[in-house]
């Protein structure tokens, strides 16, 4: 009896509630999975907190006896632990198995054309770790020798260039943290609440700080013209992916990464070389850079017409809908984070971000948007990357309808899904940046809902 | 006796090297068409003595070998049983299994919907029969051995730092000037306008035939999609319903998309394998499935920026700004802002999507 089945049985408990949503979502798909209700899961959940000395809300029960944690010696405090060589690039914690990125298997034909999502729920902070920033590919991941990698600067320039690693390496170095949200991100939830957690709802978006050079110095060497009006990057995956991209971003805050958190991009975020385009939708972040064309004239690519335009209800679409706007999302609790405490002292946590710049606040209602509270922002405040704010309270045990609702610098206040869909319809599919709701029920689990 | 004998076995030897070279010449028919099919699996395999594993394992001598002995090759679990109980590949094996392969290996990585026509499934496998493994690593060591020695390596002249050639361009004279043919292979892009095709032309009967081999198995042979892959074709008025199809004929606003995507990206698996004219032809095919031409209809570089799609004018600018939700005056209501208490009116687990409902989020919910 040691703190590792403690551990791992309140790991399931939580488990049970996120793999509802995934087996009848699975099960849909004609993957033979068990169907379970409600009702079961909370079931196995007693039975196995029981096992352990509590339910979702077990633990709450105040020790009574010793606890033989504390009162024997444990393996680890006894029995020698690995040394320095068995772990030459460390990993998380074995502990720690179920913060890891999932995917939404019937939502794409294929997996090399698919995405896959962020644990916020189980992130603390603003940084998130490299191995959990959501994939988005289009034709897989591209494998490229750092050599083998070339960047062509063409079109309207003086004189056309091509780069190797090593070149770009020796312009001017620059490190930035930048959220990066996918413009579909809680696209799912247009027509009303879908996915049950807020790695499926808001998991399209990552926090990094990048290290690489500006698109403007690199822009400099080839001698943009007069002419050049717009930027057309071209990823070297077999999706070829490319965008349209105004000068003026480019000349504001785009940059050629080529490390993120301290180490080389990871191959699924487009190693060696990625473009940035800070506050801007993810999809334009062309990865595995290898070509950008100077023009006079946006270039209407797939994913900036068939892709990543937004049906409006009356059947017209937008298209350049590039800025991200202000955002935030509750990540604990939350359906695969829910209250295991009980009543008390208890901490809300959450994070917000906004395309436009800072966020400037965040507020945080716990009865359905009725009255808000200030919560606190705290960690770096910067432009154009998330924030990581915080609400404490305690909690008097009756059930909760959880919202949080963020500011930019531009005084952006971020709307509800309603006012969305009163604007746009419901088929928009990208930019939904509506104000989430987390139903919180007195046994402390959480669901995805929609009020009045 | 004896002589009987052998005369006899020499005979059944003469008629048994006659049939052989018959059924040689029919054989070697049907790998010479079987090649023309294997474009669809071209994009997932090798065959040959270069072949390396790609998404799907290297295909070389496959006909007589167990399932899932290629070395290196990280196969799916089912793949992996399949071996342990000593299964192997024969023709009848190969020929159920590339019928409909993820219903005869249920949870395979080989995402391919099938061959229904047996004709073609028989010819594949006759182009398979023509890599045969042992050959092709023999004839590969005997290439090997045919190089010459390289000669002793010189020793590399120490280049001094001070020596290195500095380019005069830009401000920190880095990189070095594109050659011609470097931006002409990478620069395909297209616009509206037309800037950017080559010359050239396809018909859309020559389209219909490209487009049935190496497009139609995942996006269905009148562009409507197979299971999840994207749909190109149909949807007209579909716009303001609540389950809108967006496709070339009812969304795109210009043809040059089609142009260049298919060229860059299509099909999946195999990008960049089209000529200029198949993907003309293509193009044209897929207007020709959306109702927009005739079918023998001809694109080419001349009247190319002439086609109009039927959608270009519904396209606007982003106009967030001008929403209400974007007023930006004033201090966002901090107490008693809605009256009375909350209510839930959707849950998550009640609204589940599920993928039977084809069209809607599945798929088009992501992109
Ligand atoms: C979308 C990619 C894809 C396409 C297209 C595809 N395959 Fe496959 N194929 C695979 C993969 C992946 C495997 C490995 C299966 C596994 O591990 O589950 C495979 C396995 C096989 C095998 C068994 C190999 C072995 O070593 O046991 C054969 C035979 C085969 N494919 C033939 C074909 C033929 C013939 C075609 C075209 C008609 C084709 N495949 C099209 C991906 C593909
Ligand atoms: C193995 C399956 C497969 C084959 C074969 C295939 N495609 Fe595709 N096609 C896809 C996938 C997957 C996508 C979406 C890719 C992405 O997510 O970026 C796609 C996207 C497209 C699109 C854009 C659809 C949209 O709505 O944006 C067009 C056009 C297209 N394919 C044409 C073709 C043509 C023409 C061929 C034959 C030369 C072909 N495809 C062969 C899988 C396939």
């Amino acid at each position: 009896m040691t703190n590792n089945n403690h551990d791992a049985t309140s790991i399931s408990a939580t488990e049970s509630v996120v793999s509802e949503s995934e087996t009848i979502e699975s099960g849909a798909s004609n993957t033979v999975v068990k169907k379970h209700t409600r009702r079961d899961l909370i079931k196995k959940s007693l039975t196995l907190g029981a096992a352990a000395g509590g339910s979702l809300l077990g633990s709450r029960a105040l020790a009574s006896i010793p606890d033989p944690l504390i009162t024997e010696v444990q393996n680890w405090n006894r029995y020698l632990g690995e040394g320095v060589d068995a772990r030459p690039y460390g990993s998380p914690s074995q502990f720690e198995s179920d913060a890891v990125r999932r995917d939404v298997a019937w939502l794409t034909a294929d997996p090399k054309s698919s995405v896959n999502f962020t644990p916020l729920h189980k992130l603390e902070g603003i940084i998130t770790p490299n191995g959990l920033c959501f994939e988005r590919h289009h034709g897989g991941i591209a494998e490229i020798a750092p050599q083998d990698h070339r960047l062509m600067i063409n079109g309207l320039v003086d004189t056309p260039l091509v780069f190797t690693m090593e070149d770009l390496k020796r312009f001017p170095r620059h490190n930035q943290v930048y959220f990066l949200e996918c413009a579909a991100n809680t696209g799912m939830e247009w027509r009303g609440s879908q996915l049950n957690g807020c790695q499926f709802t808001h998991g399209m978006v990552h926090n990094v700080m990048y290290t690489g050079i500006k698109l403007k110095d690199v822009l400099a060497e080839a001698g943009v013209q007069l002419k050049g009006k717009w930027l057309l990057p071209e990823g070297a995956d077999p999706s070829h992916m490319t965008r349209s991209i105004p000068i003026e971003k480019a000349m504001d805050d785009c940059m050629l990464v080529f490390a993120m958190n301290g180490e080389a991009l990871r191959p699924e975020q487009g190693y060696p070389l990625r473009l940035v385009v800070p506050g801007w939708e993810g999809n334009m972040w062309v990865k595995w850079l290898r070509r950008i064309e100077v023009g006079d004239q946006p270039w209407h690519q797939r994913e900036e017409t068939s892709k990543y335009t937004d049906l409006l209800a009356d059947g017209r679409a937008r298209r350049f809908t590039w800025t991200m706007d202000v955002k935030s999302v509750i990540t604990n609790p939350s359906p695969q984070a829910p209250i295991t405490h009980g009543r008390g002292r208890t901490v809300l946590s959450g994070l917000a971000w906004s395309g436009h710049g800072h966020v400037k606040g965040v507020d945080v209602s716990v009865d359905g948007g009725r009255n808000w509270h200030k919560a606190r922002i705290d960690g770096p405040s910067l432009s154009k990357s998330v924030h990581r704010f915080y609400y404490e309270f305690d909690w008097d045990g009756s059930e909760l309808f959880l919202q949080s609702r963020a500011i930019d610098e531009k005084r952006h206040i971020q709307p509800t899904k309603n006012a969305l869909r009163e604007a746009r319809g419901e088929n928009s599919i990208y930019h939904n940046n509506g104000i989430q709701t987390w139903h919180i029920r007195p046994d402390g689990s959480a669901e995805n809902v929609e009020i009045s | 006796m004896q002589t009987n004998t052998a005369t006899l076995n020499l005979l059944l030897l003469f008629v048994g090297l006659s049939l052989n070279a018959a059924s040689v010449n029919a054989e070697e028919s049907k790998a010479e068409k079987g090649k023309a099919v294997f474009a669809q699996c071209a994009g997932c395999h090798m065959v040959g003595p270069d072949a390396e594993h790609r998404f799907g394992p290297t295909l070389n001598g496959i006909t007589g070998k167990p399932i899932a002995s290629a070395e290196g090759y990280d196969y799916s679990e089912v793949f992996k049983t399949a071996a342990s109980d000593g299964m192997a590949w024969s023709v009848e094996t190969l020929d159920d299994f590339l019928k409909a392969p993820m219903e005869y290996l249920p949870g395979t990585k080989m995402a391919y919907p099938g061959l229904a026509d047996e004709s073609a499934r028989a010819n594949v496998i006759s182009y398979l029969a023509t890599f045969d493994a042992e050959v092709l690593i023999a004839e590969s060591k005997v290439e090997e051995s045919n190089v010459a020695e390289p000669a002793v390596k010189e020793k590399a002249p120490v280049i001094l730092a001070k020596d290195v050639e500095v380019p005069t361009h830009g401000v920190l004279h880095l990189g070095r000037a594109a050659h011609v043919e470097e931006i002409s292979a990478w620069d395909i892009d297209i616009r509206p306008d037309g800037t950017g095709l080559p010359e050239g032309g396809g018909l859309a009967t020559d389209g219909a035939e490209i487009y049935d081999a190496q497009c139609a198995s995942c996006h269905g042979v009148f562009g409507e999609g197979e299971g999840r892959w994207p749909i190109l074709a149909g949807g007209f008025d579909t716009l303001t319903d609540d389950r809108p199809e967006k496709t070339i004929g009812s969304y795109w606003p210009y043809l040059s998309t089609v142009y260049d995507y298919v060229r860059r990206a299509m099909p999946f698996g195999n990008a960049r394998s089209l000529s200029d004219d198949d993907v003309y032809a293509l193009t044209a095919y897929l207007l020709y499935l959306n109702d927009l031409v005739d079918e023998d209809f001809e694109l080419t570089s001349a009247n190319f920026a002439s086609i109009k799609l039927p959608n270009e004018d519904n396209f606007i600018s982003d106009s967030r700004i001008e929403e209400p939700t974007f007023v930006s005056e004033g201090e966002p209501c901090m107490t008693d802002c809605i009256a009375g208490l909350a209510q839930v009116v959707q849950r998550a687990r009640v609204l589940d999507v599920t993928p039977d409902t084809e069209d809607d989020e599945a798929g088009a919910g992501l992109d």
